[in-house]
């Protein structure tokens, strides 16, 4: 499977970097920074876009979103069925993408959960036990490490 | 300026889903291949017989961002410079877009777009995106090549045509370029811009391969969906690129919705045709 990157993000303007670079990288970082907010927050768009594009522009964000999804997990449109499509883009329309897809595929499965989605309990059993494989073993070590540290340390919670 | 291109030939873009197909595409002489798809140690077996066959493969990144506000990012770069190593590819391709924003730049939260989208064509956006690129080409071990990308939307206030832009790009870092002619296409539907106008006012010399792909037009919006056959207005702007130049190479995209391979031999057939690929480029 390919690794998921860590990001660094320098984001320190090293030396060589002129002052009018650095001045035409953060001007452009508002302007793309205030579209994409628009894109996929929902936020008002910046002024002399035409709107009706960008919402032509964010709907195809969101399918192309639930297609890679329904590719790197496609344990989700199986186990949810016809119902994916409509759960994941009400899902993506409150949860922009911040990091990578499997962490986002992950999210959606725990809120689906969360809110007792799906209605069949032998889906949900399902939806419940790939969530765990997947956020495991790993992830239920640590809290587990964690919760023996916090006894350890006589700040164990129940 | 650019040094003297690679061939390439006739190549398709090699996707899980299609691998089986590939194997079968005798005449074939490259594929692309997303990088980061790829691990870092090891390609994937059916990758390794086509180069095995003598078929080049090409890392094509799809996440740097390199027309986004900030440095590309370090890990990204080492990324790619493996996948480049790995595959032994001659050069490695990226896009002319940006793909996240926000951040302490801004003081607002980071998002991700998840696809590729259009820059703004200005003086601020090009010496960003010519520092970047120097950035890249610095930490890869070979030439760099971008890609033009369709875009749904336009830019308010934007100095440059997609000429002129990918002229100063070229200009400046000697960068070489990938033309997506579907692209071009979709600017034209989406933005009206000619692409005639566009391929008139491009650096021919810096072309490294052409990008060709299918899609379909809803409701006066063309969309890029490389999960359609080509069409004619598509291989009419291959036409126009090859009547001014003859391209190192030319390359099919299909991303979903795969056909049988047959339809896809017979797409390269007559992209083969439009190039002078005198081969009989490829038979499934």
């Amino acid at each position: 499977m390919p690794e998921t990157l860590t990001e660094t993000h320098a984001t320190e303007t090293p030396a060589t970097e002129t002052h009018e670079l650095s001045a035409a990288r953060e001007r452009l970082a508002l302007r793309q920074a205030s579209l994409l907010s628009a894109l996929v927050v929902g936020t008002p768009p910046p002024e002399g876009f035409d709107r009706a594009r960008l919402r032509v522009q964010a709907r195809a964000l969101a399918a192309k979103r639930a297609d890679v999804i329904a590719k790197i997990a496609p344990e989700l449109p199986r186990i949810l069925g016809a119902a994916y499509r409509e759960e994941y883009l009400a899902y993506a329309a409150g949860h922009p993408l911040t990091g990578g897809y499997r962490q986002d595929a992950l999210a959606f499965a725990r809120q689906l959960l969360d809110a007792g989605t799906p209605a069949d309990p032998g889906a949900r059993r399902e939806l419940r036990r790939w969530w765990r494989q997947r956020s495991g073993p790993g992830a239920h070590r640590s809290r587990e490490l964690l919760r023996l540290a916090r006894t350890a340390l006589g700040r164990g919670r129940r | 300026m650019t040094q003297e291109q690679t061939q390439l030939g006739t190549g398709i873009g090699w996707r899980p889903e299609i691998a089986a197909g590939i194997d079968q595409l005798f005449g074939i002489d490259w594929v692309e291949v997303v990088a980061e798809n790829l691990c870092h140690d090891h390609l994937p077996e059916p990758l390794t017989r086509l180069r095995e066959r003598g078929v080049t493969v090409v890392p094509h990144g799809v996440g740097l961002g390199l027309g986004g506000a900030e440095r590309p990012d370090p890990g990204r770069l080492v990324a790619l410079a493996q996948r480049a190593e790995l595959t032994e590819s001659p050069l490695v391709t990226e896009h002319i877009a940006f793909v996240r924003a926000g951040g302490p730049m801004t003081a607002s939260p980071r998002f991700e777009a998840g696809h590729l989208l259009p820059v703004p064509r200005t003086r601020d956006a090009l010496d960003v995106l010519c520092a970047n690129v120097r950035i890249a080409q610095d930490a890869l071990p070979v030439p760099l090549a971008l890609e033009n990308v369709a875009a749904l939307f336009s830019w308010p206030d934007e100095e440059f045509t997609e000429g002129e832009f990918l002229c100063e790009l070229v200009e400046r870092t000697g960068v070489e370029l990938l033309v997506d002619v579907a692209n071009l296409h979709t600017n034209h539907v989406n933005r009206g811009e000619d692409p005639v106008k566009a391929l008139d006012q491009l650096p021919l010399e810096a072309i490294a391969y052409v990008h060709v792909a299918g899609g379909f037009e809803d409701d006066g919006v063309w969309h890029d969906s490389h999960a359609h056959p080509v069409s004619e207005p598509v291989l009419e702007v291959l036409r126009e690129l090859c009547a001014r130049v003859s391209p190192p190479g030319v390359l099919l995209e299909r991303d979903e919705n795969f056909p049988p391979v047959a339809e896809l031999a017979a797409e390269l057939d007559a992209i083969g045709r439009i190039t002078g690929d005198a081969q009989g480029v490829v038979r499934a």
